[in-house]
């Protein structure tokens, strides 16, 4: 390895690093292949923490950022004055089995501009795969984009040998997408999605009847939208997610806050804080949707179509809701525990666990580290409330904000 | 009566064997820490495999094969009276039998749980954060966690590095899990000096270090929130923090 791998290496993961998704799991893989290295733990591990405070399980690079297309958004398009450079699908495949062998990281991200066409490029990755695969014997964790425009039978045979695979459909709606990437047309990414749902799909069924089928990308397939760069509203990009889990069987749908990087008169200023507070509000919807048995319908009003940026989104329902809640602990069931603010599933699996054997005191729920704080509005233990105050959303709200205020002014005592 | 063992498991499990069979235990203690005052009755046990094996057979039919885990995880835990928190819970899961484990909150289970959490967590820490470097051929690490855990990273990495050969030393405790040929064993009693570093392993180091430096995004710097993840005294042996 020479001194240009490390430009290389600069030049690619910065492309990369805007990208949510690092996650490595879903997949349970033992390592079973003769001299083969590598196997896939079904929760996932992840290997460091970088100084924003991701965690980075996966090495993610792109193949390269020389890009034929001219997407507003995006740093790599082709009219951007920067550094271009590609590796070859060798070196990528021996960077990843060097930092897997020292425990660095879980797998390969590999994303990539699209150089040439949007064909060669696929299968420059699927060649990547097959180094890894077939000549290294790698069985670590693998997850790649596919490249919007490829044809079928390429993405076909790379989804065979990943365990995930995403195709980001960047935008919510056909306007914003019309207006910041032109050249992306939604038929060119609704149509991968639909080929790795179907195929998913069939592997599935073969596995039924054929005990050694290969299943398509295990993991599962993911997609990515840019928050804060169009006018959409939270519930406009919940209600895309929501169609992505139920039409495509979505692992995910990540979110990505946009940071300003070009001048655009169509994108908002350089000088715009990228909207962290919102994205982080976004993914607390999408954990409700994913976990907790919500419909993005129930996260929204007839008026309001944005989530509240000072109360969480479980908190905002049930405040509205107020008519279905006080929640007997003792009695609840699990789907119903998880719709009380402040509780989430491991504390609603131990409470129903716990119970088996006798009835709960609100003792037992401090000692179980329950977030009463939040939780005491909302439920009756033994038949008894907590709350200290009238069950009204109202005085609620007044009641935590003045805890929120106490603690902020506690935290500027101490300092 | 206060019962001393040796350190290891069997040795801990023969106590609960004397508390049922010969006398009631007051406590449970390391014989090499012990502080004799002339008010307590104490005993040396020694350690016996088949009254050992009576006791974990006893606690996996008569309360569940989970209690076991439990109960084993926090004998590898470094917390002070982990012997007692076994103690207590033992005399509290043999009177209540197989729902013992529901009830997480109880005063003589939830400190087992807690312990139990306390080395899960570690373990699961280190699948990710703990860092091999290639000596001539041979992966090697070092590493100095809170608790006793290297014999539970064990089959994790004997699977995932399958066809190498490596070493995970627990420079605390001196002791190391050695890999080859799909068999390992722990030794006791070690010392492994620093392994020098070639040419190439300095190159791939660097590359690692310059990605993980460059991957963090400028505008969302949270250094208290890496530090959660990443608390400072696992640092000094990862490669990107040197």
């Amino acid at each position: 390895m020479n001194d240009s791998i490390f430009e290389k290496l600069r030049i690619l993961s910065d492309a990369a690093k805007y990208d949510v998704s690092c996650v490595s799991s879903g997949v349970e893989r033992k390592n079973n292949s003769v001299d083969g290295i590598g196997n896939a733990s079904a929760a996932g591990i992840c290997h460091a923490w970088s100084a924003d405070g991701r965690c980075i399980s996966l090495l993610k690079i792109l193949l390269t950022n020389d890009c034929i297309y001219d997407c507003n958004y995006c740093l790599n398009r082709v009219t951007n004055p920067i550094k271009r450079a590609s590796f070859t699908p060798e070196e990528v495949a021996e960077l990843t089995i060097q930092f897997y062998r020292r425990n660095y990281i879980e797998g390969l991200f590999l994303s990539s501009a699209i150089e040439k066409s949007p064909d060669n490029t696929m299968e420059n990755i699927l060649r990547v795969l097959e180094l890894l695969r077939y000549k290294y014997n790698f069985w670590g964790y693998v997850h790649v984009k596919v490249i919007p425009g490829a044809n079928n039978m390429l993405i076909q045979k790379t989804g065979m040998l990943a365990d995930r695979m995403s195709v980001n459909i960047e935008l919510p709606t056909k306007d914003s997408l019309r207006l910041l990437a032109p050249q992306k047309r939604i038929e060119n990414i609704v149509r991968p999605m639909s080929l790795i749902n179907n195929e998913i799909t069939r592997t599935i069924e073969d596995k039924k009847h054929f005990g050694n089928t290969p299943r398509f990308v295990p993991g599962g397939q993911s997609t990515q939208m840019i928050i804060g760069a169009t006018p959409d509203s939270d519930k406009t990009i919940l209600s895309a997610s929501q169609g992505l889990y139920d039409s495509y069987r979505m692992k995910r749908v990540f979110f990505s806050a946009y940071i300003p990087v070009i001048s655009s008169p169509n994108l908002p200023a350089v000088s715009t804080m990228p909207p962290l507070l919102r994205e982080h509000r976004l993914y607390q919807a999408d954990w409700l949707m994913r976990f907790y048995y919500f419909h993005s319908n129930e996260l929204f009003t007839e008026i309001e179509h944005n989530l509240d940026l000072e109360f969480d989104p479980k908190m905002m329902y049930a405040l509205r809701n107020i008519d279905k809640f006080p929640i007997e602990i003792n009695s609840a069931s699990y789907e119903e525990l998880l719709r009380i603010p402040g509780l989430g599933v491991t504390s609603a699996q131990r409470i129903v666990r716990e119970r088996k054997n006798a009835e709960l005191s609100y003792d037992s729920l401090k000692k179980m580290k329950t977030v009463l704080k939040r939780a005491k509005y909302f439920i009756t233990v033994k038949g008894k409330y907590y709350g200290n105050i009238n069950m009204e959303p109202n005085l609620i709200r007044e009641e935590l904000r003045l805890r929120e205020a106490q603690k902020q002014l506690s935290i500027f005592e101490l300092t | 009566m206060d019962y001393l063992y040796d350190g290891t498991f069997e040795g801990l499990l023969t106590c609960i064997y004397y508390h049922y069979k010969k006398e009631n235990a007051d406590g449970i203690y390391l014989l090499s820490e012990y502080q004799q005052t002339i008010l307590n009755n104490y005993l040396t046990v020694d350690t016996d495999i088949e009254e050992a094996r009576t006791v974990s057979n006893a606690i996996i039919n008569k309360i569940s094969n989970e209690a076991y885990i439990y109960i084993f995880y926090c004998y590898l835990s470094d917390l002070k009276y982990k012997e007692n928190i076994i103690l207590d819970f033992l005399i509290f899961a043999f009177k209540y039998g197989k729902q013992t484990m529901n009830f997480y909150t109880h005063e003589k289970v939830l400190p087992l749980n807690e312990a139990y959490s306390r080395v899960a967590k570690e373990v699961h820490r280190f699948l990710g954060i703990l860092r091999f470097s290639d000596a001539g051929g041979l992966l090697y690490s070092k590493f100095s966690p809170d608790n006793d855990i290297v014999l539970l990273l064990a089959d994790h990495f004997a699977d995932r590095y399958k066809y190498e050969k490596f070493i995970i030393y627990d420079e605390k405790r001196k002791k190391g899990l050695i890999y080859a040929d799909n068999s390992w064993e722990i030794k006791e009693n070690i010392s492994i000096d620093n392994i020098e570093t070639s040419q190439n392993e300095k190159i791939i180091q660097s590359l690692w270090k310059q990605y993980f430096t460059e991957l963090a995004i400028k505008e969302r710097i949270n250094n208290n929130l890496q530090f959660q993840f990443v608390p400072a005294r696992y640092r000094k042996n990862m490669a990107e923090f040197k």
